[in-house]
Protein backbone atom coordinates (compact mmCIF):
# COMPACT_ATOMS: atom_id res chain seq x y z
CA UNK A 1 0.00 0.00 0.00
CA UNK A 2 2.76 2.42 0.95
CA UNK A 3 4.66 1.58 -2.20
CA UNK A 4 1.51 2.27 -4.23
CA UNK A 5 1.33 5.65 -2.54
CA UNK A 6 4.94 6.33 -3.41
CA UNK A 7 4.38 5.40 -7.02
CA UNK A 8 1.24 7.52 -7.14
CA UNK A 9 3.12 10.42 -5.65
CA UNK A 10 5.99 10.18 -8.11
CA UNK A 11 3.44 9.98 -10.92
CA UNK A 12 1.81 13.06 -9.52
CA UNK A 13 5.07 14.92 -9.68
CA UNK A 14 5.80 13.60 -13.13
CA UNK A 15 2.48 14.81 -14.49
CA UNK A 16 2.39 17.92 -12.34
CA UNK A 17 1.14 20.21 -15.07
CA UNK A 18 -1.72 17.92 -16.04
CA UNK A 19 -2.54 17.28 -12.42
CA UNK A 20 -2.29 20.97 -11.63
CA UNK A 21 -4.83 21.82 -14.30
CA UNK A 22 -7.06 18.97 -13.18
CA UNK A 23 -6.85 19.98 -9.52
CA UNK A 24 -7.64 23.58 -10.41
CA UNK A 25 -10.69 22.51 -12.40
CA UNK A 26 -11.91 20.32 -9.57
CA UNK A 27 -11.24 23.16 -7.13
CA UNK A 28 -13.39 25.45 -9.23
CA UNK A 29 -16.17 22.85 -9.37
CA UNK A 30 -16.00 22.27 -5.64
CA UNK A 31 -16.03 26.03 -5.16
CA UNK A 32 -19.32 26.18 -7.05
CA UNK A 33 -20.74 23.25 -5.13
CA UNK A 34 -19.78 24.60 -1.75
CA UNK A 35 -20.98 28.10 -2.68
CA UNK A 36 -24.36 26.53 -3.38
CA UNK A 37 -24.18 24.66 -0.13
CA UNK A 38 -23.33 27.88 1.67
CA UNK A 39 -26.37 29.52 0.18
CA UNK A 40 -28.70 26.67 1.08
CA UNK A 41 -27.37 26.18 4.56
CA UNK A 42 -27.97 29.84 5.28
CA UNK A 43 -31.28 30.14 3.48
CA UNK A 44 -32.44 27.06 5.39
CA UNK A 45 -31.27 28.50 8.68
CA UNK A 46 -32.96 31.77 7.89
CA UNK A 47 -36.20 29.99 7.11
CA UNK A 48 -35.91 28.11 10.32
CA UNK A 49 -35.52 31.20 12.41
CA UNK A 50 -38.45 32.73 10.62
CA UNK A 51 -40.56 29.69 11.07
CA UNK A 52 -39.68 29.47 14.71
CA UNK A 53 -40.75 33.06 14.97
CA UNK A 54 -44.14 32.41 13.50
CA UNK A 55 -46.67 33.26 16.04
CA UNK A 56 -50.16 34.41 15.71
CA UNK A 57 -50.67 37.53 17.75
CA UNK A 58 -54.21 38.23 18.88
CA UNK A 59 -54.73 41.82 19.98
CA UNK A 60 -57.35 42.08 22.67
CA UNK A 61 -60.12 44.66 22.94
CA UNK A 62 -59.36 47.16 25.65
CA UNK A 63 -60.86 46.32 29.00
CA UNK A 64 -61.15 42.57 28.74
CA UNK A 65 -61.06 41.33 32.29
CA UNK A 66 -58.90 38.61 33.69
CA UNK A 67 -61.63 35.98 33.86
CA UNK A 68 -62.68 36.46 30.25
CA UNK A 69 -59.05 36.43 29.25
CA UNK A 70 -58.35 33.12 30.98
CA UNK A 71 -61.37 31.55 29.38
CA UNK A 72 -60.26 32.81 25.98
CA UNK A 73 -56.76 31.40 26.49
CA UNK A 74 -58.21 28.01 27.38
CA UNK A 75 -60.36 27.95 24.27
CA UNK A 76 -57.54 28.97 21.99
CA UNK A 77 -55.28 26.36 23.54
CA UNK A 78 -57.84 23.74 22.60
CA UNK A 79 -57.36 24.43 18.87
CA UNK A 80 -55.31 22.04 16.80
CA UNK A 81 -51.79 23.17 16.17
CA UNK A 82 -51.62 25.55 19.11
CA UNK A 83 -48.70 24.81 21.32
CA UNK A 84 -48.92 27.55 23.86
CA UNK A 85 -50.65 30.81 24.51
CA UNK A 86 -48.92 33.54 26.45
CA UNK A 87 -50.54 36.71 27.67
CA UNK A 88 -48.51 39.82 26.97
CA UNK A 89 -49.70 42.80 28.86
CA UNK A 90 -49.57 46.17 27.15
CA UNK A 91 -46.97 47.32 29.70
CA UNK A 92 -44.73 44.40 28.92
CA UNK A 93 -45.13 44.94 25.21
CA UNK A 94 -44.21 48.58 25.64
CA UNK A 95 -41.07 47.80 27.60
CA UNK A 96 -39.99 45.28 24.95
CA UNK A 97 -40.58 47.79 22.27
CA UNK A 98 -38.40 50.26 24.11
CA UNK A 99 -35.68 47.71 24.49
CA UNK A 100 -35.81 46.65 20.87
CA UNK A 101 -35.67 50.16 19.60
CA UNK A 102 -32.85 50.74 22.03
CA UNK A 103 -30.70 53.70 21.21
CA UNK A 104 -33.32 55.10 18.99
CA UNK A 105 -35.74 55.30 21.93
CA UNK A 106 -35.88 59.00 21.33
CA UNK A 107 -38.48 58.00 18.79
CA UNK A 108 -40.72 57.01 21.65
CA UNK A 109 -40.12 60.11 23.68
CA UNK A 110 -43.00 61.88 22.09
CA UNK A 111 -45.33 59.14 23.25
CA UNK A 112 -46.72 59.86 26.66
CA UNK A 113 -49.15 56.97 26.66
CA UNK A 114 -48.51 53.39 25.86
CA UNK A 115 -50.10 52.95 22.45
CA UNK A 116 -50.02 49.15 22.55
CA UNK A 117 -52.94 46.91 23.37
CA UNK A 118 -52.86 43.75 25.51
CA UNK A 119 -52.18 40.73 23.35
CA UNK A 120 -51.96 36.96 23.30
CA UNK A 121 -48.97 35.36 21.71
CA UNK A 122 -50.04 32.05 20.21
CA UNK A 123 -47.20 29.66 19.49
CA UNK A 124 -47.84 27.27 16.66
CA UNK A 125 -46.63 23.71 16.95
CA UNK A 126 -44.11 22.75 14.27
CA UNK A 127 -46.37 20.23 12.64
CA UNK A 128 -48.96 22.86 11.93
CA UNK A 129 -46.50 25.21 10.36
CA UNK A 130 -48.05 25.80 7.01
CA UNK A 131 -49.67 28.85 5.71
CA UNK A 132 -53.13 27.40 5.18
CA UNK A 133 -53.42 26.06 8.69
CA UNK A 134 -52.23 29.30 10.16
CA UNK A 135 -54.68 31.27 8.07
CA UNK A 136 -57.49 29.02 9.20
CA UNK A 137 -56.44 29.29 12.84
CA UNK A 138 -56.21 33.05 12.63
CA UNK A 139 -59.68 33.31 11.13
CA UNK A 140 -61.09 31.21 13.96
CA UNK A 141 -59.40 33.30 16.62
CA UNK A 142 -60.68 36.46 15.01
CA UNK A 143 -64.25 35.38 15.66
CA UNK A 144 -63.93 35.79 19.42
CA UNK A 145 -65.48 38.97 20.71
CA UNK A 146 -62.58 39.77 22.97
CA UNK A 147 -60.22 39.72 20.01
CA UNK A 148 -59.78 42.92 18.19
CA UNK A 149 -57.42 41.81 15.50
CA UNK A 150 -55.04 39.05 14.48
CA UNK A 151 -51.61 39.32 12.99
CA UNK A 152 -49.37 36.62 11.57
CA UNK A 153 -46.63 36.06 9.10
CA UNK A 154 -48.18 36.45 5.75
CA UNK A 155 -47.92 35.00 2.34
CA UNK A 156 -44.37 36.14 1.80
CA UNK A 157 -43.21 33.32 3.99
CA UNK A 158 -44.99 30.78 1.85
CA UNK A 159 -43.62 32.45 -1.21
CA UNK A 160 -40.15 32.44 0.20
CA UNK A 161 -40.47 28.78 0.98
CA UNK A 162 -41.71 28.12 -2.55
CA UNK A 163 -38.75 29.94 -4.03
CA UNK A 164 -36.43 28.22 -1.63
CA UNK A 165 -37.77 24.78 -2.59
CA UNK A 166 -37.43 25.58 -6.27
CA UNK A 167 -33.89 26.77 -5.72
CA UNK A 168 -33.16 23.66 -3.80
CA UNK A 169 -34.26 21.37 -6.60
CA UNK A 170 -32.24 23.29 -9.18
CA UNK A 171 -29.40 23.38 -6.69
CA UNK A 172 -29.41 19.64 -6.25
CA UNK A 173 -29.49 19.12 -10.01
CA UNK A 174 -26.69 21.60 -10.49
CA UNK A 175 -24.53 20.12 -7.77
CA UNK A 176 -25.08 16.66 -9.24
CA UNK A 177 -24.08 17.94 -12.65
CA UNK A 178 -20.95 19.58 -11.28
CA UNK A 179 -20.00 16.34 -9.53
CA UNK A 180 -20.50 14.49 -12.81
CA UNK A 181 -18.30 17.11 -14.44
CA UNK A 182 -15.61 16.36 -11.87
CA UNK A 183 -15.92 12.69 -12.74
CA UNK A 184 -15.38 13.45 -16.41
CA UNK A 185 -12.45 15.72 -15.68
CA UNK A 186 -10.71 13.03 -13.66
CA UNK A 187 -11.64 10.31 -16.15
CA UNK A 188 -10.12 12.40 -18.90
CA UNK A 189 -6.97 13.18 -16.95
CA UNK A 190 -6.45 9.53 -16.13
CA UNK A 191 -7.16 8.63 -19.74
CA UNK A 192 -4.47 11.02 -20.90
CA UNK A 193 -1.99 9.53 -18.45
CA UNK A 194 -2.91 5.98 -19.42
CA UNK A 195 -2.45 6.93 -23.03
CA UNK A 196 0.89 8.62 -22.51
CA UNK A 197 2.08 5.63 -20.54
CA UNK A 198 0.64 2.74 -22.50
CA UNK A 199 4.07 1.43 -23.41
CA UNK A 200 5.26 1.61 -19.85
CA UNK A 201 2.11 -0.19 -18.72
CA UNK A 202 2.66 -2.84 -21.37
CA UNK A 203 6.24 -3.35 -20.20
CA UNK A 204 5.10 -3.56 -16.60
CA UNK A 205 2.67 -6.27 -17.61
CA UNK A 206 5.29 -8.25 -19.49
CA UNK A 207 7.55 -8.34 -16.46
CA UNK A 208 4.78 -9.98 -14.46
CA UNK A 209 2.84 -7.21 -12.77
CA UNK A 210 -0.78 -7.98 -12.03
CA UNK A 211 -3.58 -5.59 -12.82
CA UNK A 212 -3.84 -4.43 -9.24
CA UNK A 213 -0.22 -3.39 -9.25
CA UNK A 214 -0.83 -1.37 -12.38
CA UNK A 215 -4.16 0.13 -11.40
CA UNK A 216 -3.79 1.01 -7.75
CA UNK A 217 -1.48 3.97 -8.24
CA UNK A 218 -3.99 5.45 -10.66
CA UNK A 219 -6.79 5.10 -8.14
CA UNK A 220 -4.64 6.74 -5.51
CA UNK A 221 -3.76 9.50 -7.95
CA UNK A 222 -7.41 10.09 -8.76
CA UNK A 223 -8.33 10.16 -5.09
CA UNK A 224 -5.52 12.61 -4.47
CA UNK A 225 -6.84 14.82 -7.27
CA UNK A 226 -10.32 14.75 -5.76
CA UNK A 227 -8.98 15.45 -2.29
CA UNK A 228 -6.66 18.28 -3.29
CA UNK A 229 -9.27 19.84 -5.56
CA UNK A 230 -11.91 19.53 -2.85
CA UNK A 231 -9.78 21.09 -0.15
CA UNK A 232 -8.61 23.86 -2.46
CA UNK A 233 -12.15 24.65 -3.59
CA UNK A 234 -13.47 24.90 -0.06
CA UNK A 235 -10.49 26.91 1.06
CA UNK A 236 -11.08 29.31 -1.83
CA UNK A 237 -14.68 29.69 -0.80
CA UNK A 238 -13.68 30.26 2.78
CA UNK A 239 -11.23 32.95 1.77
CA UNK A 240 -13.75 34.73 -0.41
CA UNK A 241 -16.34 34.31 2.34
CA UNK A 242 -14.04 35.78 4.96
CA UNK A 243 -13.15 38.65 2.64
CA UNK A 244 -16.68 39.49 1.62
CA UNK A 245 -18.45 38.96 4.94
CA UNK A 246 -17.59 42.33 6.46
CA UNK A 247 -19.08 44.04 3.42
CA UNK A 248 -22.30 42.05 3.49
CA UNK A 249 -23.01 41.72 7.15
CA UNK A 250 -23.61 45.21 8.47
CA UNK A 251 -25.54 46.31 5.44
CA UNK A 252 -28.70 45.62 7.32
CA UNK A 253 -30.36 43.35 4.82
CA UNK A 254 -30.68 40.70 7.48
CA UNK A 255 -30.20 42.44 10.78
CA UNK A 256 -30.91 39.57 13.12
CA UNK A 257 -29.23 36.89 11.12
CA UNK A 258 -25.55 36.12 10.85
CA UNK A 259 -24.46 34.36 7.68
CA UNK A 260 -22.37 31.39 8.60
CA UNK A 261 -19.85 29.37 6.65
CA UNK A 262 -20.82 25.81 5.68
CA UNK A 263 -20.64 23.52 8.70
CA UNK A 264 -17.54 21.31 8.94
CA UNK A 265 -19.61 18.17 8.34
CA UNK A 266 -20.88 19.56 5.03
CA UNK A 267 -17.34 20.55 4.06
CA UNK A 268 -16.05 17.08 4.85
CA UNK A 269 -18.96 15.53 2.95
CA UNK A 270 -18.15 17.64 -0.11
CA UNK A 271 -14.46 16.66 -0.02
CA UNK A 272 -15.34 12.98 0.44
CA UNK A 273 -17.81 13.16 -2.43
CA UNK A 274 -15.17 14.80 -4.57
CA UNK A 275 -12.77 11.97 -3.74
CA UNK A 276 -15.39 9.30 -4.47
CA UNK A 277 -16.44 10.91 -7.73
CA UNK A 278 -12.80 11.22 -8.82
CA UNK A 279 -12.25 7.61 -7.96
CA UNK A 280 -15.25 6.70 -10.11
CA UNK A 281 -13.88 8.74 -12.99
CA UNK A 282 -10.65 6.80 -12.70
CA UNK A 283 -12.58 3.55 -12.55
CA UNK A 284 -14.38 4.29 -15.81
CA UNK A 285 -11.19 5.28 -17.61
CA UNK A 286 -9.43 2.16 -16.40
CA UNK A 287 -12.36 -0.01 -17.40
CA UNK A 288 -12.36 1.52 -20.82
CA UNK A 289 -8.71 2.05 -21.64
CA UNK A 290 -6.75 -0.45 -19.60
CA UNK A 291 -7.95 -3.69 -21.09
CA UNK A 292 -5.42 -6.34 -21.83
CA UNK B 1 10.75 -14.02 -5.94
CA UNK B 2 9.89 -17.34 -4.50
CA UNK B 3 9.00 -19.91 -7.05
CA UNK B 4 8.88 -23.14 -5.18
CA UNK B 5 10.39 -26.07 -6.95
CA UNK B 6 7.92 -28.70 -8.03
CA UNK B 7 7.70 -31.68 -5.76
CA UNK B 8 7.80 -33.87 -8.81
CA UNK B 9 10.89 -32.20 -10.04
CA UNK B 10 12.80 -33.21 -6.94
CA UNK B 11 11.89 -36.82 -7.27
CA UNK B 12 12.90 -37.05 -10.86
CA UNK B 13 16.18 -38.65 -11.79
CA UNK B 14 18.82 -36.51 -13.37
CA UNK B 15 18.34 -38.16 -16.70
CA UNK B 16 14.67 -37.57 -16.94
CA UNK B 17 15.15 -34.07 -15.63
CA UNK B 18 17.51 -33.33 -18.41
CA UNK B 19 14.90 -34.22 -20.94
CA UNK B 20 12.07 -32.43 -19.21
CA UNK B 21 10.51 -30.06 -21.66
CA UNK B 22 9.70 -26.62 -20.31
CA UNK B 23 8.19 -25.29 -23.49
CA UNK B 24 6.07 -27.33 -25.84
CA UNK B 25 4.32 -26.19 -29.00
CA UNK B 26 1.85 -28.65 -30.46
CA UNK B 27 0.40 -27.88 -33.89
CA UNK B 28 0.21 -24.21 -33.08
CA UNK B 29 -1.30 -21.76 -35.53
CA UNK B 30 -1.63 -18.02 -35.16
CA UNK B 31 -3.67 -15.98 -37.61
CA UNK B 32 -4.02 -12.26 -37.86
CA UNK B 33 -7.22 -11.99 -39.81
CA UNK B 34 -6.42 -13.43 -43.21
CA UNK B 35 -2.65 -13.61 -42.82
CA UNK B 36 -1.05 -16.35 -40.83
CA UNK B 37 1.92 -15.60 -38.61
CA UNK B 38 2.70 -19.21 -37.78
CA UNK B 39 1.18 -22.38 -39.11
CA UNK B 40 1.20 -25.82 -37.52
CA UNK B 41 4.35 -25.32 -35.50
CA UNK B 42 5.39 -28.10 -33.13
CA UNK B 43 8.55 -28.33 -31.06
CA UNK B 44 9.70 -28.80 -27.52
CA UNK B 45 12.42 -27.04 -25.60
CA UNK B 46 14.02 -28.79 -22.61
CA UNK B 47 15.05 -27.29 -19.36
CA UNK B 48 18.71 -27.45 -20.24
CA UNK B 49 18.32 -26.00 -23.70
CA UNK B 50 19.81 -22.90 -25.14
CA UNK B 51 17.38 -22.76 -28.03
CA UNK B 52 17.74 -20.67 -31.13
CA UNK B 53 14.76 -19.79 -33.26
CA UNK B 54 15.91 -18.64 -36.65
CA UNK B 55 14.41 -17.64 -39.92
CA UNK B 56 14.11 -14.68 -42.24
CA UNK B 57 12.14 -11.57 -41.45
CA UNK B 58 8.43 -12.30 -41.12
CA UNK B 59 9.06 -15.95 -40.38
CA UNK B 60 7.11 -15.79 -37.14
CA UNK B 61 9.97 -15.75 -34.63
CA UNK B 62 8.64 -12.87 -32.57
CA UNK B 63 5.20 -14.40 -32.68
CA UNK B 64 6.54 -17.59 -31.09
CA UNK B 65 8.18 -15.56 -28.33
CA UNK B 66 5.03 -13.55 -27.69
CA UNK B 67 2.96 -16.70 -27.50
CA UNK B 68 5.26 -18.14 -24.84
CA UNK B 69 4.84 -15.20 -22.48
CA UNK B 70 1.18 -14.85 -23.43
CA UNK B 71 1.61 -11.52 -25.11
CA UNK B 72 -0.46 -13.20 -27.78
CA UNK B 73 -3.04 -15.96 -27.74
CA UNK B 74 -2.91 -18.78 -30.21
CA UNK B 75 -5.54 -19.50 -32.85
CA UNK B 76 -5.28 -23.26 -32.59
CA UNK B 77 -3.12 -26.03 -31.20
CA UNK B 78 -1.77 -26.01 -27.70
CA UNK B 79 1.18 -24.64 -25.82
CA UNK B 80 2.65 -25.85 -22.55
CA UNK B 81 5.01 -23.64 -20.58
CA UNK B 82 6.50 -25.02 -17.39
CA UNK B 83 3.65 -27.44 -17.02
CA UNK B 84 0.98 -24.83 -17.57
CA UNK B 85 -1.41 -25.25 -20.47
CA UNK B 86 -1.65 -21.74 -21.82
CA UNK B 87 -5.14 -22.30 -23.16
CA UNK B 88 -6.32 -22.96 -19.64
CA UNK B 89 -4.66 -20.04 -17.97
CA UNK B 90 -7.07 -17.48 -16.62
CA UNK B 91 -6.30 -13.82 -16.83
CA UNK B 92 -5.28 -13.43 -13.20
CA UNK B 93 -2.81 -16.29 -13.69
CA UNK B 94 -0.99 -14.61 -16.56
CA UNK B 95 1.24 -12.52 -14.24
CA UNK B 96 2.19 -15.72 -12.41
CA UNK B 97 3.30 -17.26 -15.69
CA UNK B 98 5.22 -14.13 -16.62
CA UNK B 99 7.11 -14.15 -13.34
CA UNK B 100 8.63 -17.44 -14.46
CA UNK B 101 9.83 -15.82 -17.65
CA UNK B 102 12.25 -13.00 -18.31
CA UNK B 103 11.93 -11.32 -21.69
CA UNK B 104 14.54 -9.36 -23.63
CA UNK B 105 13.64 -7.38 -26.75
CA UNK B 106 15.51 -5.98 -29.66
CA UNK B 107 14.43 -2.47 -28.72
CA UNK B 108 15.20 -3.02 -25.00
CA UNK B 109 11.78 -1.81 -23.81
CA UNK B 110 13.13 -0.01 -20.79
CA UNK B 111 11.06 2.62 -19.03
CA UNK B 112 12.80 5.90 -19.81
CA UNK B 113 11.46 7.76 -16.80
CA UNK B 114 12.86 5.24 -14.35
CA UNK B 115 16.49 4.82 -13.43
CA UNK B 116 18.39 1.69 -14.35
CA UNK B 117 17.89 0.56 -10.78
CA UNK B 118 14.17 1.40 -10.91
CA UNK B 119 13.70 -0.52 -14.15
CA UNK B 120 15.19 -3.67 -12.69
CA UNK B 121 13.60 -3.24 -9.26
CA UNK B 122 10.16 -2.99 -10.83
CA UNK B 123 10.22 -6.72 -11.51
CA UNK B 124 10.63 -7.49 -7.83
CA UNK B 125 8.12 -4.84 -6.76
CA UNK B 126 5.56 -6.25 -9.17
CA UNK B 127 6.21 -9.71 -7.79
CA UNK B 128 5.32 -8.42 -4.36
CA UNK B 129 8.77 -8.18 -2.76
CA UNK B 130 8.40 -5.67 0.06
CA UNK B 131 11.80 -5.48 1.63
CA UNK B 132 13.81 -2.57 0.28
CA UNK B 133 17.01 -4.24 1.37
CA UNK B 134 16.28 -7.42 -0.50
CA UNK B 135 15.35 -5.45 -3.59
CA UNK B 136 18.46 -3.34 -3.35
CA UNK B 137 20.77 -6.28 -2.88
CA UNK B 138 19.27 -8.36 -5.65
CA UNK B 139 19.14 -5.51 -8.14
CA UNK B 140 22.69 -4.38 -7.43
CA UNK B 141 23.88 -7.94 -7.66
CA UNK B 142 22.41 -8.51 -11.12
CA UNK B 143 23.58 -5.11 -12.28
CA UNK B 144 27.10 -6.11 -11.23
CA UNK B 145 26.69 -9.41 -13.01
CA UNK B 146 25.87 -7.70 -16.30
CA UNK B 147 28.61 -5.15 -15.69
CA UNK B 148 26.74 -1.91 -15.19
CA UNK B 149 26.63 -1.64 -11.43
CA UNK B 150 28.04 1.87 -11.70
CA UNK B 151 25.15 3.08 -13.87
CA UNK B 152 22.39 2.17 -11.43
CA UNK B 153 21.29 5.77 -10.98
CA UNK B 154 21.37 6.66 -14.68
CA UNK B 155 18.34 6.90 -16.91
CA UNK B 156 18.17 4.51 -19.88
CA UNK B 157 18.20 7.21 -22.58
CA UNK B 158 21.63 8.30 -21.35
CA UNK B 159 23.08 4.84 -21.91
CA UNK B 160 24.46 3.27 -25.07
CA UNK B 161 22.49 0.55 -26.79
CA UNK B 162 24.79 -2.13 -25.43
CA UNK B 163 24.39 -0.80 -21.92
CA UNK B 164 20.63 -0.58 -22.26
CA UNK B 165 20.49 -4.16 -23.39
CA UNK B 166 22.57 -5.14 -20.35
CA UNK B 167 19.92 -3.45 -18.21
CA UNK B 168 17.29 -5.46 -20.03
CA UNK B 169 19.24 -8.65 -19.36
CA UNK B 170 19.52 -7.69 -15.71
CA UNK B 171 15.80 -7.05 -15.61
CA UNK B 172 15.10 -10.43 -17.17
CA UNK B 173 17.39 -12.16 -14.68
CA UNK B 174 16.51 -10.43 -11.44
CA UNK B 175 13.38 -12.44 -10.73
CA UNK B 176 15.37 -15.67 -11.12
CA UNK B 177 13.00 -16.95 -13.80
CA UNK B 178 13.07 -20.46 -15.17
CA UNK B 179 13.02 -19.24 -18.73
CA UNK B 180 14.61 -16.29 -20.47
CA UNK B 181 13.26 -15.31 -23.86
CA UNK B 182 15.29 -12.98 -26.03
CA UNK B 183 13.78 -11.68 -29.25
CA UNK B 184 16.65 -10.57 -31.49
CA UNK B 185 18.56 -9.26 -28.50
CA UNK B 186 21.62 -8.32 -30.49
CA UNK B 187 20.09 -7.08 -33.71
CA UNK B 188 20.43 -3.40 -32.92
CA UNK B 189 23.87 -3.64 -31.35
CA UNK B 190 27.34 -3.40 -32.82
CA UNK B 191 29.21 -6.73 -33.02
CA UNK B 192 31.19 -6.12 -29.86
CA UNK B 193 28.17 -5.28 -27.73
CA UNK B 194 26.29 -8.12 -29.38
CA UNK B 195 29.00 -10.56 -28.36
CA UNK B 196 28.87 -9.32 -24.80
CA UNK B 197 25.12 -9.75 -24.60
CA UNK B 198 25.34 -13.16 -26.15
CA UNK B 199 27.97 -14.12 -23.62
CA UNK B 200 25.71 -12.95 -20.80
CA UNK B 201 22.91 -15.12 -22.11
CA UNK B 202 25.22 -18.09 -22.22
CA UNK B 203 26.27 -17.38 -18.62
CA UNK B 204 22.64 -17.29 -17.57
CA UNK B 205 22.10 -20.57 -19.35
CA UNK B 206 25.12 -22.07 -17.66
CA UNK B 207 23.50 -21.29 -14.32
CA UNK B 208 20.53 -23.45 -15.17
CA UNK B 209 18.06 -21.17 -16.90
CA UNK B 210 16.35 -22.22 -20.08
CA UNK B 211 17.19 -19.65 -22.73
CA UNK B 212 15.33 -19.10 -26.00
CA UNK B 213 16.84 -16.65 -28.47
CA UNK B 214 15.46 -15.64 -31.84
CA UNK B 215 17.75 -14.38 -34.52
CA UNK B 216 18.04 -13.96 -38.23
CA UNK B 217 21.79 -13.66 -37.83
CA UNK B 218 23.20 -16.91 -39.07
CA UNK B 219 26.53 -16.07 -37.47
CA UNK B 220 24.94 -16.66 -34.12
CA UNK B 221 24.33 -20.24 -35.10
CA UNK B 222 28.02 -20.83 -35.14
CA UNK B 223 28.22 -19.82 -31.53
CA UNK B 224 26.07 -22.76 -30.75
CA UNK B 225 22.84 -23.56 -29.16
CA UNK B 226 21.58 -26.88 -28.04
CA UNK B 227 18.54 -26.73 -30.22
CA UNK B 228 17.85 -24.79 -33.38
CA UNK B 229 14.36 -24.26 -34.66
CA UNK B 230 14.19 -22.92 -38.16
CA UNK B 231 11.06 -21.15 -39.34
CA UNK B 232 10.12 -19.77 -42.71
CA UNK B 233 6.88 -17.94 -43.54
CA UNK B 234 5.38 -19.18 -40.32
CA UNK B 235 6.16 -22.83 -40.94
CA UNK B 236 8.71 -25.09 -39.29
CA UNK B 237 11.46 -25.91 -41.70
CA UNK B 238 13.60 -27.92 -39.35
CA UNK B 239 14.41 -28.57 -35.76
CA UNK B 240 17.92 -29.65 -35.01
CA UNK B 241 19.34 -30.87 -31.75
CA UNK B 242 22.80 -30.11 -30.57
CA UNK B 243 24.25 -33.54 -31.19
CA UNK B 244 23.04 -33.57 -34.74
CA UNK B 245 24.13 -30.02 -35.26
CA UNK B 246 27.62 -30.69 -34.05
CA UNK B 247 27.83 -33.64 -36.30
CA UNK B 248 26.97 -31.68 -39.43
N1 LIG C 1 -0.13 -7.72 -34.77
C1 LIG C 1 -0.06 -8.23 -36.00
N2 LIG C 1 -1.05 -8.02 -36.89
C2 LIG C 1 -1.01 -8.54 -38.12
N3 LIG C 1 -0.01 -9.29 -38.56
C3 LIG C 1 1.01 -9.54 -37.75
C4 LIG C 1 1.05 -9.03 -36.42
N4 LIG C 1 2.19 -9.45 -35.84
C5 LIG C 1 2.84 -10.18 -36.75
N5 LIG C 1 2.14 -10.23 -37.89
C6 LIG C 1 2.53 -10.97 -39.10
O1 LIG C 1 2.93 -12.24 -38.72
C7 LIG C 1 4.06 -12.64 -39.46
C8 LIG C 1 5.16 -13.06 -38.52
O2 LIG C 1 5.59 -11.93 -37.76
P1 LIG C 1 6.77 -11.96 -36.71
O3 LIG C 1 6.90 -10.62 -36.13
O4 LIG C 1 6.55 -13.09 -35.80
O5 LIG C 1 8.01 -12.26 -37.64
P2 LIG C 1 9.56 -12.27 -37.25
O6 LIG C 1 10.06 -13.61 -37.65
O7 LIG C 1 9.72 -11.87 -35.84
O8 LIG C 1 10.14 -11.18 -38.20
P3 LIG C 1 11.34 -10.17 -37.92
O9 LIG C 1 12.58 -10.91 -38.13
O10 LIG C 1 11.15 -9.11 -38.96
O11 LIG C 1 11.15 -9.66 -36.53
C9 LIG C 1 4.47 -11.50 -40.32
O12 LIG C 1 3.99 -11.75 -41.63
C10 LIG C 1 3.72 -10.33 -39.76
O13 LIG C 1 3.33 -9.46 -40.77
MG1 LIG D 1 10.61 -10.20 -34.84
Amino acid sequence: MISYFKRALSDFIRHRFLHGVCTATIALSVFIISAFTLFFVNAGALMNTWQKGIRVIAYLEPGVNQGARKALIQRIKAFDGVEDVVFISRQKAFSWLKKEIGRQSSLLEGLEDNPLPDSLEIKISRSALNVKDIEYLASRIKTFNAVNGVEYARKWLARFKGVYDLFRITGIILVTMVFIAIMFIVANTIRLILFSRREEIEITRIIGADEEFIRNPFYIEAAMLGFLGGITGITLLFISFALSMPTISPSGILPFFTIRFIPPAAGIAIVISSVIVSWMGCYFSIRRFLHM
Amino acid sequence: MDIKPDKHEKMETRASRKKKSVIGFFNVCKFYGESDAIVDVSFTISKDDFALITGPSGAGKSTVIRIIYMGETISSGSVIVDGMNLLRITRPQVPLLRRKIGVIFQDFKLIPSKTVFGNVALVLEAAGVRSKNIIHDKVMSVLETVGIGDRAASYPPTLSGGEQQRVAVARAMVGEPKIILADEPTASLDPEAADAIYQLLQDVHARGTTVVVTTHDLNLLEKGGTRVIHLKSGRMVSIVNQDVWNGL
